[in-house]
């Protein structure tokens, strides 16, 4: 009798973690993978989506288990999960998380919102959400947001034991950082206890969410030869922002003595300056603000800051879109879009 | 049906245990076992894991493997040779470009008949660059008289590295061997894998290490090895090696049973899924020919004999088992994830149609297909899409299309790349308002600057929207030497993480020319970049402005392995300046280890552990072997001193223009690999430089010139005020490391004594 609760026809139950390069989407993918496989004697395979070795840029984790006996030969990305967990909210905006989750499939998601307006936002039609706020759970316990985001995946799949993976959490810490040992277990049942659940029904024949391989933008007859680019400076039509983890910088105005000490420490070229006259009519370079586009919350600024001007804000879903002074770049159509 | 790895029962089978690991950990976990002598290595993605993997284990004392960081991938070659030819026992693994760059060694260690083993993490070849998988690289080893075994999974990376060893020691062959296996399907991907629990096992598996061969390490038997040959000769040698090579085919057999017996895996010459009655199959080197196996069980319940072939080992190639297991078989895809251009189709293509030839008999159509370059990802539904092609041609019994591409597109003319921004050049970058003039009493350069909020008018060089880190000080360290710079440059990046990260096509965060080039070779290429623009402004083909600067960005990776490339640079005064960018460490790779990352830093490959405290030996100053070649000028920088920096820009700059080469150090934080917080950037730069960790000065025409002194400022720091900061630091300031630390003090304020000399002595 399989232990699984649910598999496609190769025999596997899957599961997709997004995240940010350097929330510890990887290590939750490998600890929930090792339990299964170490802890239960299932089978399975865990691996990462590849790219450079960078903090903040989107990374997805996956995971497939399937009954001993069956042999996993695909290395392929896991494209119709049956469980996804979200680690960072910000990245609906660029990558569709929900893509191929079956029509009964579990989305587990960090956030400090609401079901519905989730729901909403991530255009689900049915099957079942969960909400935990990890982040809250990790700066109340001091410890990561991928151990609640553990407790709560296990908490979904009711087949592993979490008894067990506190074991390892206890073996992970104790040697080497004893004092850690027991946050890091609280965050890990609070994750479990804490995850809130909403079924929307699934009715007869429902489709799961659709999902497509990135295809890419340029092909043979379109690539310039040799992989040469001819559009310079195109990288300033990204937008960087789901890279920020929770802060960003705040600017007031009348604080600032346009001394340029953030410009000089700003890795992303962020702050926004324009010409004008002093008040003895000289002409000076005046700061307008930031462009939050390109703001991944380093918070350099902040700390070159001699004066009030820039401070740490918890950042609110709207506020950077609200706030945001916007680089002025030549742009060929002619200047600010 | 035969399996993958079938399961016997093997007569005297070793205890094992269960793991899940990556292809990377069970390379390293049998090297580890194994026990090597040595290791030369050099980080390359995707293969860096397996140093990595085997540091960590030496800082837990689990080996005694001498791991040796190399300068580069020749340097890692040359480490092993030189390893090897003393009868050690010997490992490396390397990926892509790194293979390319010991391509030239590894004929001579086959050709002169010294054993070792390395891993080959297959990676597509540059250019353009691609970090993930294909076989470009595996093809380059076809002919360098490696034996080459492949491995479909990590269990048989684990299997294969084992008796990889035992091959190449065996007396019928002493060939050096390679494991191929697919980068991050493989290497990354993790698996139940079983290996044995003892590592005696293992040992006494591969034996001891033959010691009655002629080596040198003995005084008393006094060899010469490699001597140079004539014709004549080397047909004997090579005669005597093609000899070796295939002997080694047999040996594999017979060490596969062997190894069989102990682990109960299998691993005959060829992998044979449902070949026993496919009329259609495809042929597939390592992981996407288990991908294909799932869609033989799907085709075989609809009716289809279907099959895949998938070799264990590819030199010598096992032609008489292919010609056997393509007997009855009709049609045959051939999918290879590399082509030989222009070739008509790939090497193994032309190989396994060549072993058919010999069969007067056969009849199967032979297709071939290039596929998955650069790691594009070979799902089932594209194995369906192969067998369609061979059932195809066997309705048919003929193929429509002998040779093409699979998974190629034309593109939509919609969506080709247009400008965004106008072209910054000329007139925009030229403040007005930075002056560089010789004083003619001191024959130094004097520069006044504006405050820096005046600069701000001038546009930075890269664009926002670069996918670096959060906190990153590659880009405030390169964007505050660019202020100093006035007028257009042409730059050249050699790979790292600037490079990386603001050029992913079809992106670019450059607004003026940018160039890449390997980080072995940018400063020749800038080199070519200059004096070609020089010569053809001379002949007046291109009329452009006097004040263009060349720029050549590399980061401190890159002045290890392009050190060579460098200092010639350097020495032949080529008008350009090279702008090194030290966050102490590989960190584009993984943060690994690199010459300028100071003694006791932990980094991936410089593991904290009972056995080892971090780096073993000192930071290189690289300032000072610049300075060395006597070129012009050399400054060191950082930006928590930017007025420092941006004049020294502007010094380098007509220096460049006017006099020759200029080297330029900053020192930039990488919070990621540092494991320090991102806002703290600045601080942290600003008490390297107070520590005397990073002295800030220039070398003007031979002449030293401290330009901020700690002491004078009543600003020095202890040293571990700066390492406070960095999580890789941290172990420094436990008690147990005292004298570890003072260690690296006593290095620093040694540095800095001379560098206080230098610039009292003008003569120094």
């Amino acid at each position: 009798m399989s232990i699984l609760p649910k598999k496609n026809e190769l025999g596997f139950f899957e599961i997709r973690l997004e995240s940010i390069g350097g929330l510890g989407a990887n290590l939750a993918g490998k600890m929930l993978a090792e339990a299964g496989v170490l802890g239960l004697g299932l089978n399975g395979s865990n691996f990462s989506s590849y790219g450079s070795e960078k903090k903040g840029s989107p990374v997805k984790s996956f995971i497939r288990f399937c009954d001993p006996d069956v042999e996993i030969r695909a290395h392929s990305p896991i494209e119709q999960p049956h469980v996804v967990g979200v680690f960072h909210e910000a990245l609906y905006k660029t990558i569709d998380v929900v893509s191929g989750l079956a029509p009964d499939g579990i989305l587990l998601v960090n956030s400090t919102r609401n079901f519905d307006e989730i729901k909403r936002d991530l255009k689900l039609e049915y099957g079942t959400l969960a909400i935990v706020d990890a982040l809250q759970i990790a700066v109340e316990e001091k410890t990561k947001v991928n151990t609640a985001m553990l407790g709560a995946l296990f908490r979904i799949c009711e087949f592993l034991d979490p008894e067990s993976m506190k074991n390892i959490i206890r073996k992970t810490f104790e040697k080497k950082y004893p004092h850690l040992v027991e946050p890091n277990i609280r965050t890990f049942e609070r994750g479990y206890n804490e995850v809130q659940f909403k079924t929307y029904e699934t009715p007869m024949g429902a489709q799961g969410k659709s999902f497509s391989r990135s295809m890419p933008k340029l092909g043979y007859k379109t690539q310039e030869i040799g992989g040469v680019i001819t559009a310079q400076a195109n990288s300033v039509l990204k937008d960087l922002s789901g890279s920020r983890q929770g802060f960003l910088p705040k600017f007031e105005i009348e604080q600032c003595i346009n001394c340029a000490a953030c410009d000089t420490v700003c890795p992303d070229l962020c702050f926004v300056w324009e010409a004008g006259e002093d008040k003895k009519g000289r002409t000076q370079m005046f700061l307008k603000g930031i462009d939050y586009q390109y703001c991944k919350g380093c918070l350099k600024c902040v700390e070159a800051c001699p004066t009030t001007a820039l401070s740490d804000l918890r950042e609110k879903i709207g506020y950077a879109e609200s706030n945001r002074v916007k680089h002025n770049f030549p742009y060929i159509a002619g200047g600010v879009s | 049906m035969a399996m993958a790895e079938k399961e016997l029962k093997g007569i005297n089978q070793a205890e094992q245990l269960t793991t899940f690991e990556s292809g990377n950990e069970m390379a390293a976990m049998a090297a580890a076992q194994i026990n090597y002598h040595i290791m030369g290595y050099f980080p390359i993605t995707p293969s860096t894991e397996v140093a990595q993997y085997l540091d960590q284990m030496k800082a837990r004392g689990e080996h005694n493997i001498k791991l040796i960081p190399a300068d580069g991938e020749h340097g890692s070659a040359g480490i092993c040779y030189g390893a090897a030819a003393t009868g050690a026992r010997v490992f490396n693994a390397t990926s892509a470009n790194g293979f390319m760059y010991m391509l030239e060694q590894l004929p001579v260690q086959a050709g002169t008949r010294f054993p070792m083993v390395m891993n080959l993490v297959t990676r597509a070849v540059s250019g353009p660059l691609d970090i993930r998988g294909d076989h470009s690289d595996l093809y380059y080893a076809l002919n360098t008289g490696w034996v080459i075994l492949t491995a479909r999974t990590p269990q048989a990376v684990y299997d294969m590295n084992i008796m990889a060893l035992k091959i190449a020691e065996h007396a019928k062959v002493r060939l050096p061997v390679m494991v191929a296996y697919d980068g991050f399907f493989t290497s990354h991907q993790k698996r139940k894998v079983h290996y044995f629990k003892e590592r005696e096992v293992v040992q006494q598996f591969v034996g001891e290490c033959p010691t009655d061969y002629n080596f040198a390490r003995d005084p008393k038997a006094p060899v010469t090895i490699g001597a140079h040959m004539n014709g004549e000769d080397l047909m004997n040698n090579h005669f005597q090696q093609s000899e070796a090579m295939y002997a080694a085919g047999d040996i594999f057999k017979e060490i596969a049973d062997e190894y069989a017996n102990i682990s109960g895996r299998d691993y005959p010459v060829l992998d044979l899924y449902g070949m026993e009655d496919a009329d259609v199959a495809l042929f597939l080197l390592n992981s996407a020919a288990e991908t294909a196996k799932d869609v033989v069980d799907q085709l075989r319940r609809r009716g289809i004999k279907a099959g895949v072939i998938s070799p264990n080992i590819i030199r010598p190639f096992p032609a008489k088992e292919i010609r056997e297991a393509l007997k009855n078989v009709k049609a045959l895809l051939i999918g290879e994830r590399a082509d030989s251009y222009g070739g008509n189709g790939p090497n193994l293509t032309h190989e396994v149609k060549s072993a058919l030839q010999d069969d007067k008999n056969n009849k199967t159509i032979v297709l071939s297909r290039v596929f998955g370059l650069g790691g594009k990802d070979f799902y089932a539904d594209d194995a369906e899409l192969f067998f369609k092609d061979a059932i195809e041609s066997m309705e048919l019994g003929y193929a429509i299309k002998p040779f093409d591409y699979f998974g190629h597109i034309p593109g939509d003319q919609e969506k080709i790349l247009k400008p965004v921004i106008t072209p910054q050049h000329g007139d925009v970058y030229k403040s007005g308002l930075i002056h560089v003039n010789k004083d003619p009493e001191t024959n130094k350069l004097k520069v006044k600057l504006p405050p820096i909020r005046s600069l701000t008018s001038k546009p930075k060089r890269i664009a926002s929207g670069h996918g670096a880190c959060p906190g990153c000080g590659i880009f405030t360290g390169l964007e505050l030497f660019f202020k100093g710079i006035e007028g257009d440059v042409v730059v050249l990046y050699q790979t790292g993480c600037a490079y990386v990260t603001t050029t992913a096509y079809p992106y670019s965060s450059h607004k003026q020319t940018m160039i890449h080039n390997l980080f072995q070779n940018g400063a020749a290429t800038l080199s070519g970049t200059v004096e070609a623009f020089l010569e053809l402004k001379e002949r007046g083909e291109i009329n452009v402005s006097d004040d263009a600067t060349f720029v050549m960005v590399t980061g401190d990776g890159g002045m290890d392995i392009g050190m060579g490339s460098a200092i010639g640079t350097a020495l032949r005064n080529h008008n350009l300046i090279m702008l090194e960018y030290d966050n102490e460490g590989y960190m584009n790779t993984g943060s690994q280890m690199s010459y300028s990352t100071p003694k006791g830093h932990m980094t991936s490959t410089s593991n904290v552990g009972k056995a080892q405290k971090g780096k073993s030996f000192h930071h290189k100053d690289t300032a000072q072997i610049m300075a060395a070649t006597n070129i012009p000028y050399v400054f060191t920088g950082a930006e928590a001193f930017p007025q420092d920096l941006i004049k020294k820009a502007a010094k380098a700059q007509w220096y460049a223009q006017n006099v020759g080469t200029v080297y330029g150090k900053i020192l930039i934080t990488c919070p990621l690999n540092w494991k320090s917080e991102d806002r703290y950037g600045e601080k942290i730069l600003e008490a390297a430089v107070n520590a005397c960790f990073f002295p800030l000065y220039e070398v003007e025409e031979g002449i030293t010139t401290i330009t901020y002194n700690p002491d004078e400022k009543k600003k020095r720091v202890p040293l571990m005020e700066w390492l406070k900061y960095m999580g890789k630091t941290k172990h420094l300031l436990k008690e147990e490391n005292r004298e570890l630390l003072s260690e690296l003090e006593e290095e620093i304020e040694y540095r800095w004594q001379r560098l206080l000399a230098k610039n009292n002595h003008p003569f120094l």
